[in-house]
């Protein structure tokens, strides 16, 4: 088995009148396991144009209802350039050029008023980089259609 | 103005047949500027005991912090799961108006920016009725 670590570091001299300094680590270990790591991933960079909402992360029922765990960032330079990620069309924030996202993912492919789990992106201002890395316990793959 | 950095490491080394490392630093900004958000609840923790779906954040509560963030600002939430792993079968779903992000296991946390506004509660569902604990901080403009 797999051993990951997720660490979040929040640091801040001066947004409050103490020092904030906060730290958090976790494995990412499979659902229903003491500890057990997940030992499947994927990572992608990708541009993608304004205009138009994408399907970052596509729904997938092997991993529906586990531990899934999905890192994005917006690796633009203009500060003005943002990207909306969404779930099931509800949008969860506005990654700016720089920022980073770090959430459980339910992968849940069950429509609910259309829609599925898919984690969504749309580019705003100008076209966007993004990289994410999926960490996944599963992923139901598409029949090939050439065999 | 204030300065506050969000750094996040993925690291492993044995998850691929190379070592993986990310690494990544944000400050946060309030939107589309490059001035450091100025506001935040601080570090709060919640005690609860139930499976029912309870609001976290609560748009909808007048003079509320989550009032002040809307769709058009920049938001920041953060949220760890306290409790212990135990056998990985208990979690805490974490929603975002009703719409499920995902499961919070012991001891896992998040990062997600947020747009807020009327019904964008963040919300969660534990898996059962065992005391749950979880801490949270809003950075917000």
């Amino acid at each position: 088995m797999a051993t990951t670590t997720a660490t979040i570091t929040l640091d801040s001299a001066d947004l409050l009148s103490d020092n904030l300094s906060l730290s958090a680590t976790m494995n990412l270990n499979q659902g229903g396991t003491t500890a057990t790591g997940l030992e499947q991933f994927r990572m992608e960079r990708m541009v993608i144009p304004t205009g138009t909402q994408f399907d970052l992360i596509e729904a997938t029922t092997a991993a529906s209802e586990d531990a899934n765990y999905m890192y994005i960032v917006n690796k633009n330079t203009d500060v003005t350039d943002y990207v909306i990620i969404s779930i099931k069309d509800e949008v969860i924030g506005r990654l700016y050029a720089g920022d980073w996202m770090f959430f459980p993912w339910d992968a849940d492919v069950v429509a609910l008023d259309g829609n599925d789990s898919a984690v969504e992106a749309q580019a705003y201002t100008h076209d966007a980089t993004l990289e994410y890395c999926l960490f996944h316990n599963g992923e139901t793959r598409p029949t090939s259609d050439d065999s | 103005m204030a300065t506050t950095t969000a750094t996040i490491t993925l690291s492993s080394s044995d998850l691929g047949d190379n070592a993986l490392s990310i690494s990544n630093s944000a400050t946060l900004y309030t939107a589309g500027t490059d001035t450091g958000i100025t506001e935040t609840t601080g570090l709060a923790r919640k005690k609860f005991a139930t499976n029912s779906n309870t609001i976290l954040l609560d748009h909808g509560l007048p003079g509320g912090v989550a009032q002040d963030v809307t769709a058009n600002k920049s938001a920041k939430v953060y949220i760890k799961n306290i409790n212990d792993r135990g056998d990985g079968t208990k979690f805490v779903n974490i929603l975002l108006a009703e719409v499920e992000i995902g499961r919070l296991y012991g001891g896992d946390w998040m990062f997600i920016p947020w747009s807020g506004g009327s019904g964008k509660d963040i919300e969660f569902t534990a898996y059962d009725t065992t005391e749950t604990t979880l801490e949270y901080a809003v950075f917000y403009e």
